[in-house]
């Protein structure tokens, strides 16, 4: 009798196990076993309102701390069930650069909290997204995970779920219409902003402070491969960066164009596209918006040139005739000088020998 | 003059010799013997040819001096004063916009003066410029100036001067081309300069107000005129520091700066040498002048 009881016990537990997704064995399923294994295990935060506590755990096992304990955490649980609510628990606690332990680490997540975010998150601000809002909780996955929030893929749809203009803009433009087509290479978010380090434009360490904005773009614009693979010119950094644009930029005047001054900047659109700026049509309003008498003359001609380059057209020509005529004419000259100096100084040799 | 000195010389000679002479016997006590004698007169005809020899350059240095001709006039020494100033601003603040990529423009830009002073001073340097420019046309219709460019229009002597000097300096010939009041290398810069303002007044004045010239003209001009600027500008710098630091600066007859742009003057020496055939001219004129 005894042996039968003990027999259903195992056949309980088993058929439990089975249904529920972790051993007996498994430390966690203390925690799990009770309370938060239960879908509708929750706790009334105000009168009628409820905040559930379930944790997925089938969605645990596949996260990147499948192999951690509950309370690697919460470490605060120190007897189960507790007394007390646990205290909020934060990624930097172990996510932090020398950690022995060997939590994989940059300087990525310390740089969040000077980032607008961060800054947001510690003035109290409700809206402000922490680590969980991007990276989720308890299913945290590598960024290399397609399932995961911060997989390329699906990165815009995780910043869109705030910024849901940006984002409708975003899928629209050249770069979103890429990623729908599953080019995976196209520009997104994080790609121009950056993710932890995401400064205000206004601030010099912001990848989109007028000074970086063309070497942010020139992070894939300027990359041989990834443009020749999408069939897009790729001299256009550099040559934004020798014009007087340019210049007036590296050398701190600010308020000349960078790239997306022209080409905007969520919503950038393929010069063949009527909605463009860069449009043929569209380029005297978008260069007038600093050259008030901007007519269509500014679309009669190349854009982003490199003089020393034959695709600049009659420029290219220009810079060669003043190449050669340059080097003729200073070679003659100091030929000459050396032919003078030779003369002065047989002459004045005969002189003194009379 | 020249006769009557060296004699007083040849009597200076003996009576420095005498008291010599006597000053020697006195100390030593006992006459000088022949020998001792001709010592000393060695050493006091050497002394004084020297002091001789002195003396004449220095008048002759005085001579040459005192001896000039007015090459320019003060007009056009003031032209080029200003031609300098002005070229040498733009030079020094569009060098480093030409060569924006390179570590000493950078140096310029962030240590020395702020490219917004930059622009500043290359405008300033381009007035300059454009201000000399009205001023020489204004000046080539006085009776000065119409003289003046007659004498700069390209001959064909100067093409056989040249090929003639060239000759000279490789020793093929022994005689060097006679120039007139300008050599063929002088009109050369002239010309140059000429052409040089040619493309970078009008190609820099379209940039300066490229907000006025937009409504007029079309985009690739603009990058023409860009283009222009910049390659014209290396060639003239580049001009300017062989052909005419070496013409007015480095060359051994002038060294180690040639003067006469600014005061105006030329030695009688340096006439003769450099500009023979104007020297004749003057020469015939004054005769002719002086003649009743």
């Amino acid at each position: 009798m005894r042996q039968l009881l003990a027999l259903g016990m195992v056949l309980i537990s088993l058929g439990l196990g089975s249904e529920l997704s972790y051993g007996q064995r498994d430390p966690n399923a203390r925690c799990l076993l009770e309370c938060h294994g239960k879908s509708d295990f929750k706790r009334e935060v105000a009168p009628g309102q409820f905040k559930s506590l379930y944790v997925n755990y089938e969605q645990f096992k596949t996260s990147v701390h499948k192999d951690k304990l509950c309370i690697d955490c919460h470490t605060d649980v120190t007897a189960i069930p507790h007394q007390r609510r646990p205290e909020q628990i934060h990624c930097l606690q172990c996510h932090y650069q020398g950690n022995v332990v060997g939590a994989p680490v940059s300087e990525r997540p310390e740089k969040y909290k000077e980032s607008v975010h961060g800054n947001a998150f510690a003035r109290g601000d409700p809206n402000a997204p922490d680590c969980k809002h991007c990276h989720t909780v308890h299913s945290v996955r590598a960024p290399t995970d397609p399932l995961s929030p911060v997989y390329r893929a699906n990165i815009p749809k995780t910043c869109g779920s705030c910024h849901i203009e940006i984002y409708t803009e975003y899928l629209e433009s050249v770069h979103g219409q890429a990623l729908r087509n599953n080019i995976l290479e196209s520009a997104v978010c994080s790609d121009c902003h950056r993710e932890h380090d995401l400064f205000p434009p206004d601030d010099p360490r912001s990848s989109l402070h007028p000074q970086n904005v063309a070497n942010t773009c020139a992070r894939c614009h300027a990359d041989v491969k990834i443009m020749e693979r999408r069939g897009v010119p790729v001299k256009q950094v550099e040559a934004f960066k020798r014009s007087f644009h340019g210049i007036a930029i590296e050398f701190g005047i600010l308020r000349s164009a960078n790239c997306i001054s022209c080409h905007d900047y969520h919503n950038i659109l393929s010069s063949r596209d009527p909605r463009s700026p860069i449009y043929p049509l569209n380029l005297a309003t978008t260069c007038g918006q600093c050259h008030p008498n901007a007519g269509q003359n500014v679309a009669r001609g190349r854009f982003h040139i490199i003089p020393s380059d034959p695709d600049a057209g009659i420029v290219f020509w220009v810079y060669e005739f003043y190449r050669w005529l340059t080097m003729v004419m200073t070679a003659g000259f100091i030929f000459y000088i050396v032919l003078d100096l030779y003369g002065r100084w047989r002459h004045a040799r005969r002189g003194a020998h009379g | 003059m020249r006769e009557g000195g060296l004699m007083a010389d040849s009597a200076n000679e003996e009576r420095l010799v005498h008291e010599l002479q006597r000053e020697l016997e006195r100390e030593l006590d006992r006459p000088l013997d022949d020998a001792e004698l001709q010592r000393i007169k060695e050493l006091v005809r050497a002394q004084l040819e020297a002091e001789l020899r002195a003396k004449q350059r220095r008048s002759e240095r005085e001579k040459e001096q005192e001896e000039y001709f007015v090459r320019f006039s003060l007009n056009v020494c003031l032209q080029h004063l200003v031609l300098a100033i002005g070229v040498i601003l733009l030079t020094i603040t569009g060098l480093p916009i030409k060569f924006h990529d390179s570590a000493w423009a950078e140096f310029i830009f962030r240590h020395i003066w702020s490219l917004e002073i930059n622009r500043i001073i290359h405008r300033v340097g381009a007035s300059l410029l454009m201000f000399v420019t009205v001023w020489h046309i204004g000046w080539l219709m006085t009776r000065e100036g119409r003289r003046e460019l007659r004498e700069l229009l390209p001959r064909v002597k100067d093409l056989w001067d040249f090929i003639a000097n060239v000759k000279f300096m490789l020793g093929l010939s022994s005689e060097r081309p006679k120039f007139g009041r300008y050599s063929y290398s002088e009109k050369f810069e002239y010309w140059a300069l000429v052409w040089g303002t040619a493309v970078m007044v009008p190609s820099g004045l379209m940039l300066w107000f490229h907000r006025i010239a937009l409504a007029y003209l079309p985009k690739y001009i603009f990058d023409v005129a860009l283009q222009a600027h910049s390659g014209e500008a290396l060639l003239a710098i580049l001009a300017l520091i062989t052909w005419h630091m070496y013409h007015a600066h480095l060359n051994p007859e002038v060294f180690p700066m040639n003067m006469t742009i600014f005061t105006g003057k030329i030695s009688k020496k340096r006439m003769i040498e450099e500009h023979p055939l104007e020297y004749e001219q003057i020469m015939r004129e004054r005769a002719e002048a002086e003649r009743p």
